[in-house]
């Protein structure tokens, strides 16, 4: 993995365009379902597909191989959602990253529901599962999103996110009960 | 049942999945599985929870990644010429730099002899030799920040 990440991080300072082609391509589905775990929006989270490949060229010199690809990467998208969401919901970015003060979850908002998107998108059970996910709390989605479909490992995880070990794996623990109730409840 | 060893059970099930759990752990947790109908039911619960989220897809534009390649590549040919253009402005103020230095000595006399000709006080000649000897640095760095200022404000656009 090592050699991997020097060589990406040699092609990145390079800003060699078939390395970043090669890794356009590679995160291409991964990519967009992180960005939509954030922003539950299709519109957006292809938008931001392209602003973080645009960012990663950008700001490749500054990529470290020690850490693998995706964290850095994901990092990056990170940031660009919040700086979208922020300026769409300035007064309610600290409500959509973090519960309430009574740890009741708050609803994502979902502003495409009635999107062709949805209405093309494979089956009910896609559908379903894409429901149980905008209903969790949206620190705890984002850290299961990473830690079930991205794979990565708990320090990983906590670059992403920026906060510290204990509290991604608090988030971890909440998300992974509420995931268990919400799928119990509808299954 | 003890509820402690309930309570301990419950957290390695979780805990299996979120940060993993030592060997030992885990021959306990079977252990313990294989006698409480409750804990295999939350452990099931997890497996159900995860497979399904696993099975998460987003259909995306398949547009997406030939329109993103296309824009990183011209956005990489932009850098790349803006690089080649910094590089023959550094290169033109080392050079710049370089004749100034050799030139220098030069100039002091020609500003020397300027002042004794014209009779000018010296603080005058020095004040002339400061001003031409900065002016030309200066033209260029104003020119490199208004250059730069103008890429930001045209990327921000």
């Amino acid at each position: 993995m090592e050699d991997e990440t020097r060589e990406i991080a040699r092609g990145l300072r390079r800003h060699d365009p078939d390395l970043l082609d090669e890794l356009i391509a590679r995160y291409q589905y991964r990519l967009p379902r992180y960005l939509w775990s954030l922003t539950g929006n299709r519109e957006a989270a292809e938008d931001l597909f392209q602003e973080t490949w645009i960012r990663v060229l950008e700001k490749g010199h500054l990529y470290d191989p020690r850490w693998r690809f995706e964290a850095w990467l994901f990092s990056i998208a990170r940031n660009l959602a919040i700086d979208l969401l922020r300026r769409r919901q300035p007064e309610s970015l600290e409500a959509l990253l973090h519960p309430d003060d009574e740890g009741t979850a708050r609803e994502w908002p979902d502003h495409q529901s009635a999107s062709p998107f949805d209405a093309a998108a494979a089956g009910e059970e896609a559908e379903r599962i894409r429901e149980l996910l905008r209903r969790l709390p949206p620190d705890a989605r984002e850290v299961l999103v990473l830690r079930f479909q991205e794979d990565m490992n708990l320090d990983e995880i906590a670059v992403v996110v920026r906060a510290p070990l204990s509290t991604v794996k608090s988030r971890l623990y909440r998300g992974l009960e509420a995931l268990r109730h919400l799928v119990a409840r509808t299954s | 049942m003890n509820s402690s060893i309930h309570e301990r059970a419950c957290h390695l099930i979780d805990a299996r999945h979120v940060e993993g759990i030592a060997a030992s752990e885990r021959e306990w947790l079977e252990a313990h599985l294989a006698e409480c109908e409750a804990c295999q039911a939350r452990a099931r619960a997890n497996e159900l929870a995860l497979q399904s989220l696993r099975q998460n897809t987003v259909r995306v534009d398949p547009a997406l990644v030939s329109t993103t390649q296309a824009r990183v590549r011209l956005r990489a040919q932009e850098l790349r010429e803006n690089q080649a253009r910094m590089r023959t402005l550094w290169m033109a103020c080392g050079l710049s730099w370089l004749l100034g230095a050799i030139t220098a000595p030069l100039l002091w006399q020609a500003m020397s002899w300027l002042g004794r000709h014209f009779q000018l006080a010296p603080a005058v000649c020095i004040t002339g030799f400061a001003i031409f000897w900065f002016a030309p640095a200066t033209v260029v760095g104003g020119l490199i920040a208004w250059r730069r200022s103008r890429a930001a404000a045209l990327q921000n656009w």
